[in-house]
């Protein structure tokens, strides 16, 4: 009980600290309060003239295709992190020695900063963007079922942490660690669903997307908010989607936990 | 009590032959040359208690690794660390909520915010009771003479407020020992003078100190035991007093002559010439003959205009050390 | 005359310095080059489901954004270095450096930060560009259009990295204003007639990102229209307007810096 007392305290004050450390950066967060309704604009027409051409698109309709990109948008905003770029960076600059002398796992450090980040995120980028779409594009982008919704932007928050902490870690073995970064961010782009929803592609590719970590971060959550009942060519229920991306989330988990005793091993018996 | 016990300790770096060049790195892809390095190699010394112990050595010695080893960020190849009965890599989690370090050259504070909200995290991360962060806090920043200081962000600081805010920042759960590797580099006397001020203090209040440096001074100052490291071996480990007459009670004799001296000795010592042909210097080992004797004799060798003796000046004895290890 | 020496000069030490670290300029490019040339994806994947662009067929739709990757490789060669070297000078308070040289600092600027690592998405995009002329039947009467519309295009680009890095001497350390223009050309990278009039406008005239990708595709499908040529004036007096900006930047802070 004491030790979760304590565990709480540490992640409340790094938070905080994370929050005003980038307070000074605040005005550079609105910049998402432009290109997202920009991007949002894009879409919004491209798809309209689409759907021109056909009723239904993937199994999904127009309205929902808006609402998607939409959301996907708000998604990013409440759960991206650079936890992979910062780790590469305290590594390469033997910066991390100072973290291993901190009576801290360097690893929960991170996710309060995270979430000290995403606090800030939650007001400059999330909520500014949140009320665009709702009071000036009208749409409708409060999510259907708000349990279920909570529960799967909190499992994207933890599964987008552990991916990045993961990529982050490779910098203890490579020094050309920041290309695996890139190629990732690339297929990220691609396959977590923020371009186009995963319904769109053929479903042997979504069968693989299965078990793969990309849609988890993007896709299945934007389905489940915008309260899609068949998702995918699978036709997951939202329990059974939201369930995926527990499991998901929890090898990811563990994943880290490997690599990271593997890593800090690594770390003290190579050098700073 | 001894509260830091090492022995034959070694570190093993074994890295790969990187070439330039695309085939070069294509070829390391497929067949790599490995290359070990010995950064430490079989040093034992014990360190009591309260004590000031300097770690001195020219770069590349080996002084950083066993710091780091220390410290418990680096495991060692071989032999054995003990602090206050931990074994600092194995126990590290444990061990470090016992132990401060300053790196001069890694900060610690959070660039963009005052120095007193990174406090506020560590006051967390190390669960410091409000008494005692409090207590603690103003203590040394009165002691720092650094209270505004503490509220402007890290950014604006000059290195020497920095500098301070990092000893504060590294004190404040009050470790029984802290290292501190270069603590005083590129800063101005008047800063250097206030950081071994506080540090003598703490000392005297029970704070035992390691401490690497390139700055004599900071040793002649602070140190009560010297270990001298080069070339990853243990070249030298006792007081400081011992350091000064190491090679030797020697004196040198500073002589500014009437006329030009052309012989090369002096009553038996070796004559090195100074700046100019009237200035000289003697160096006697005054182990092997007594300096009033000497400079009995002296007068009514030569025909000098000035004389000053001065005992043989600490980076030349340390230079003498490096260069015969 | 001197100019161009110089400019020849800094040019042959880009590329020089580029065979010199030969793996990091081959994986640099292709980096580029992937991330810029993924997102025709989404209009593979439209025409893959049997949906499309009304009026366009596909290879028609991937010339717009072929053409629009091949003017971001030659603008981001010709001008992006300057954005990011304005941007660390001002962060790092070292503008002045650039300022003691006995250059135009403008100039100086663009002469040695040339990128070559953007010569790979030039390449990938006229290559692509090609391909997707040829597979839409495009005639060669309307070559000489094109390259008129996609120089005015790149112009448009080039600008818009000026105007950037205008603004990093106000908004200091803001990694993210470049995001800001690219969501803006994204309206480039389309069929205009999928938007309404008042974007088109706005397109063609005022930010005039549609002369980037859609004008150029346009002329070499034989389908220019004469507003598109007279667009090319909103575009040089862009770029006009990005020179003068980014000069007003320097005046200023050589009166605040002293």
């Amino acid at each position: 009980m004491n030790r979760l007392r304590h565990r709480l305290a540490v992640c409340r004050a790094v938070a905080f600290v994370t929050y005003k450390e980038w307070s000074a950066y605040r005005t550079h967060s609105l910049v998402s309060a432009f290109v997202g309704p920009v991007y949002f604009i894009v879409q919004y027409f491209i798809w309209t003239a689409v759907y021109g051409s056909s009723s239904t698109f993937g199994g999904m309709e127009l309205e929902q295709t808006i609402r998607y990109f939409g959301v996907s948008a708000l998604i990013g905003y409440l759960t991206m992190d650079f936890a992979d770029w910062n780790l590469q960076m305290l590594v390469r600059t033997g910066k991390f020695l100072i973290f291993a002398l901190r009576p801290v796992h360097h690893r929960f450090f991170a996710l309060s900063q995270k979430i000290g980040h995403r606090i800030l995120g939650f007001f400059f980028e999330f909520l500014p963007c949140f009320f665009v779409f709702m009071l000036l594009f009208r749409i409708d982008i409060v999510p259907a079922y708000t349990g279920w919704t909570l529960l799967s932007v909190a499992l994207t928050f933890l599964m987008q942490f552990y991916v990045n902490y993961c990529i982050g870690m490779t910098a203890f073995y490579f020094v050309q660690a920041r290309g695996i970064r890139t190629v990732y961010m690339l297929l990220a782009s691609v396959f977590s669903g923020a371009l186009i929803p995963i319904s769109f592609f053929p479903g042997a590719l979504q069968r693989v997307m299965m078990f793969l970590p990309f849609q988890y971060t993007n896709y299945i959550t934007a389905m489940v908010w915008t309260g899609s009942d068949s998702i995918g060519e699978l036709g997951l229920s939202i329990p059974q989607a939201v369930l995926c991306q527990a499991i998901a989330a929890a090898v990811t988990a563990l994943l880290s936990e490997v690599l990271y005793r593997a890593s800090i091993r690594r770390f003290t018996a190579v050098g700073a | 009590m001894e509260i830091i016990k090492v022995r034959d300790l070694s570190k093993i770096y074994t890295t790969y032959k990187r070439g330039s060049g695309f085939s070069a790195a294509l070829k390391s892809f497929f067949k790599r040359e490995k290359v070990t390095v010995s950064a430490v190699d079989g040093v034992s010394f014990t360190i009591e208690e309260g004590t000031v112990c300097g770690i001195l050595g020219p770069n590349g010695a080996g002084k950083s690794t066993t710091i780091k080893m220390l410290c418990g960020a680096l495991f060692p190849t071989g032999g054995s660390i003990d602090v206050m009965g931990f074994s600092p890599a194995k126990d590290r989690t444990k061990y470090v909520r016992r132990i401060g370090a300053v790196f001069g050259q890694k900060s610690q504070l959070i660039f963009d915010i005052p120095p007193v909200d990174s406090f506020a995290m560590n006051k967390a991360i190390y669960g410091i009771s409000d008494a005692d962060y409090k207590k603690r806090l103003d203590d040394m920043t009165e002691l720092f003479d650094v209270g505004d200081v503490i509220h402007k962000p890290t950014r604006v600081l000059s290195l020497g407020e920095r500098m301070k805010c990092e000893f504060i920042m590294s004190m404040l759960h009050a470790p029984k020992i802290v290292f501190l590797d270069e603590p005083t580099i590129g800063l101005d006397v008047i800063a250097k003078n206030k950081i071994r001020e506080v540090i003598s203090r703490m000392n005297r209040n029970g704070t035992t100190f390691i401490l690497t440096t390139h700055d004599l001074e900071d040793v002649e100052q602070l140190a009560d035991n010297v270990i001298i490291i080069n070339h990853g071996r243990k070249v030298f480990d006792n007081s400081l007093d011992k350091l000064r007459t190491t090679l030797g009670s020697k004196k040198m004799i500073d002589l500014t002559l009437a006329k030009p001296f052309t012989g090369s000795e002096i009553n038996g010592v070796a004559v090195k010439p100074g700046e100019d042909r009237l200035r000289i210097s003697l160096e006697v080992d005054t182990e092997q003959r007594s300096i009033t004797e000497f400079l009995a004799t002296l007068s009514s060798t030569v025909d000098f205009t000035d004389i000053s003796v001065r005992s043989l000046p600490m980076d030349e004895i340390i230079t003498r050390i490096y260069t015969a290890g | 005359m001197r100019y161009i020496k110089i400019y020849f000069t800094c040019l042959r030490i880009a590329f020089s310095q580029a065979a010199a670290y030969r793996a990091d300029f081959l994986l640099g490019n292709i980096m580029s080059l992937l991330s810029n040339i993924l997102f025709p994806l989404v209009t593979v994947v439209i025409y893959a489901n049997g949906a499309s662009f009304p009026g366009w067929s596909m290879w028609q739709v991937l010339l717009i954004q072929s053409v629009f990757a091949m003017s971001t490789g030659l603008s981001s060669m010709v001008t992006q270095g300057v954005m990011w070297a304005t941007m660390d000078h001002i962060r790092e308070g070292s503008f002045e450096t650039v300022l003691l040289k006995p250059l135009p600092p403008l100039f100086y600027l663009t002469a040695v930060n040339f990128s070559t690592g953007s010569l790979g998405l030039f390449i990938g995009g006229l290559v692509m560009t090609v391909v997707s002329a040829v597979k839409s039947c495009t005639s060669a009467a309307g070559v000489p259009a094109f390259m008129v519309l996609f120089l005015a295009g790149a112009a448009v680009l080039c600008g818009l990295d000026l105007i950037m890095a205008a603004i990093s001497f106000k908004w200091v350390g803001n990694s993210r204003i470049p995001e800001i223009f690219d969501s803006i050309s994204e309206f480039g990278k389309y069929p205009a007639g999928i938007f309404p009039k008042a974007v088109k406008v706005l397109t063609a005239f005022i930010i005039p990102v549609a002369s980037v990708g859609f004008f150029p595709a346009s002329a070499l499908l034989g389908e220019v229209e004469g507003y598109m040529l007279i667009a090319v004036i909103p575009c040089l007096v862009f770029l006009a307007f990005g020179i003068w900006i980014y000069h007003i930047m320097i005046k200023r802070y050589e009166g605040v810096g002293g």
